[in-house]
């Protein structure tokens, strides 16, 4: 078995094969949970693959959104502290958009001075991402540069070709998964890769289809044009575009405990109006539409200056929870195309 | 031999236009331990706390910082928030200074002698003490941001014939917020002309009463480099008066305050624009940040 080539699994092969891994690690899997598709600890039965991308991204994994930094302990005046170290997690089923996520949180959590929480993660998690052949209704991942086909960033990624997956290894992690569990793979015909190409220019077609797509840099020309006053009287200042965004990263951090507590970073959001107010009172954006402008300058100029890439992936989550008509779609109709 | 190595660490940090963290290391967000070893009473709601790193191997955090870099400062149990370095690398202790603001500078105020708060840091990237060498300096303060310019005066008070003319100008609202009044004769000695001002006459003040720019129009300053920290509306007034003096507006230096979480350029709070003032500031010059503040 070589680490180039790709590889054919049956579908009925998918369950066994993730029970042997489940032996070892924990998997991640879209299951359902009260009848809607989330990311979750797999225990077994069936997978949530048919349906669209779970609204909450498996991002919260990566950055959960309440996570414990370290325990603190006090014994006559100093402390002893401890923290918990990473759980070894394979993440099944992750789409092209939040792998894209991935990346622009490496370029934040991962670069000049690391996150160690997030790095300590990122360096246990095995990834399985799935090829998005059947996009979902407010995706846009095509004008985004983020799919619908996955490049890179994936240990394995899968693509459905209907009787079963095309299997591509991305990186010695999934080598050694073909390897370890080659019983369940049988090697690719060349016209499974071709189908698979197939099926990802269906998929882009469909995208497109579906509505204009918003070309990233006239969103960043429009920014300007925007009369964020009066997006700031419709915004609910909900922070549901940050909740669901695999991107959004802002947390805040309190003890709970005295004297013996836990540290804990809770996910926030600049979209609130107190996130930036001093403890004087000061707040240097107290207006709910200069924290709309902030939120997308962020996604759309200061992220890529930072990484080189979008601080948005097109997957659309932001829209599907809009209620105030804040959206993407509703401030930036003159930059689609 | 200390101060030698910590003016080299204090130069090589500092100065970056949009600097980063310098003395930070890739690190969890675990605090080390400080004891309190001294607090002195600065004013009524400021105390100045001495301190020293506990375990041997963090003692280097006490010296290797630049002139307006800033500790995250923990009390257990009820947070941590970021406090800048009031001392100079070259003198030991380490100190902060702390004003009574909200729960966690209660917190800190509330610890004893022998207590043990955490630290991390030092963040930030500090006032270009290295660029700042050879020039007239102007420092002026207003209220608690005096804490950070401190440090720097003592800096060059150390190191004085680096500098040429060194004026600081510093207000407040009453004599009694005064912070570091027993040090004033040992600037002047060192020959850095200091110049105080109230906003409010009381009967204990005999000196100056009105806004920091008076103080200006009175010293008249010899143009150089500037470093300011104080609120928003005196950072303005005194960045247009010494513009109006001749300074160029990337020789002046500001410290700015922001709300932060975590000092490493993640949680966002602290963005201004694109910068984080954690990592790409504390101090900016007006060039970069004029039209923000």
């Amino acid at each position: 078995m070589t680490g180039t080539s790709a590889f054919f699994l049956r579908r009925e092969d998918l369950v066994p094969l993730l029970e042997e891994l489940a032996e070892t690690l924990e998997v991640v899997a879209p299951v359902l949970v009260e009848g809607e598709a989330a990311f979750a600890t797999w225990r077994g039965g069936a997978l949530a693959l048919d349906c669209e991308n779970p609204l909450a991204s498996p991002m919260e994994f990566f950055l959960p959104k309440k996570e414990v930094l370290f325990r603190y302990v006090q014994y006559s005046g100093r402390y002893t502290f401890s923290e918990d170290p990473p759980r070894a997690r394979l993440i099944f089923g992750m789409r092209p958009c939040d792998l894209q996520a991935l990346k622009v949180i490496d370029g934040i959590f991962g670069a000049d001075l690391p996150d160690l929480p997030y790095a300590g993660r990122r360096r246990s998690t095995i990834i399985v991402a799935l090829n998005c052949t059947s996009p979902g209704e407010g995706c846009f991942c095509r004008s985004m540069g983020s799919g619908p086909g996955a490049e890179g960033g994936y240990d394995l990624l899968l693509t459905d070709l209907g009787r079963g997956y095309l299997v591509e290894p991305g990186s010695p992690a999934g080598v050694y998964i073909l390897r370890a569990h080659q019983r369940h793979f049988e090697e690719a015909d060349p016209e499974d890769l071709r189908e698979k190409e197939r099926l990802l220019a269906l998929a882009g077609e469909e995208i497109i289809k579906r509505g204009p797509s918003l070309n990233p840099e006239k969103i960043r020309e429009a920014i300007d044009g925007v009369d964020w006053e009066e997006a700031g009287r419709r915004c609910l200042a909900c922070g549901g575009c940050s909740l669901v965004c695999p991107v959004c990263h802002c947390f805040s951090v309190l003890d709970q405990g005295v004297p013996d507590g836990e540290r804990l970073r809770c996910r926030d959001t600049c979209i609130l109006s107190g996130f930036s107010r001093m403890t004087s009172g000061a707040n240097p954006r107290p207006a709910l539409g200069e924290r709309l402008r902030h939120w997308y300058l962020d996604k759309f100029v200061y992220i890529p200056e930072k990484t080189g890439l979008f601080g948005c992936v097109g997957c659309g989550r932001c829209s599907r929870v809009c209620l105030g008509e804040v959206d993407r779609w509703s401030l930036f109709k003159e930059a689609a195309e | 031999m200390k101060m030698d190595r910590s003016k080299k660490e204090a130069d090589a940090n500092g100065g970056t236009k949009i600097g980063r963290a310098a003395g930070a290391k890739p690190e969890s967000y675990l605090p080390i331990q400080a004891e309190v070893v001294d607090i002195d009473v600065e004013s009524s709601n400021t105390y100045l706390l001495s301190l020293r790193p506990m375990d041997e191997e963090d003692e280097l955090v006490a010296v290797n910082y630049s002139p307006g870099q800033f500790l995250m400062v923990s009390v257990f149990g009820l947070g941590e928030c970021p406090i800048s370095i009031a001392s100079s690398p070259t003198r030991e202790p380490l100190q902060i200074c702390v004003r009574e603001a909200g729960k966690i500078t209660q917190g800190i105020m509330a610890a004893r002698v022998g207590d043990v708060l955490g630290i991390r840091g030092p963040f930030g990237n500090g006032f270009p003490v290295g660029s700042m060498r050879g020039k007239n300096v102007l420092i002026a303060g207003g209220g608690s941001g005096f804490a950070t310019l401190r440090s720097l005066i003592n800096y060059i008070a150390d190191d004085r014939r680096d500098f040429r003319d060194v004026t600081v100008v510093y207000g407040v609202r009453t004599s009694q917020d005064l912070y570091f009044t027993s040090e004033y004769g040992s600037w002047q000695a060192a020959k850095i002309e200091v110049g105080i001002t109230v906003d409010m006459m009381d009967a204990s003040w005999k000196g100056n009463v009105g806004l920091v720019t008076s103080l200006l129009a009175d010293l008249d300053p010899v143009p150089g480099t500037a470093a300011l920290c104080g609120p928003p509306m005196m950072i303005r007034a005194v960045a247009r008066d010494l513009l109006g003096r001749g300074f160029i507006e990337p020789e002046i230096y500001i410290s700015l305050e922001r709300h932060m979480k975590c000092g490493v350029g993640k949680c966002e709070h602290c963005t201004m624009g694109r910068y984080h003032v954690c990592t790409n500031g504390p101090i900016f010059s007006y060039d970069v940040v004029g039209d923000l503040i």
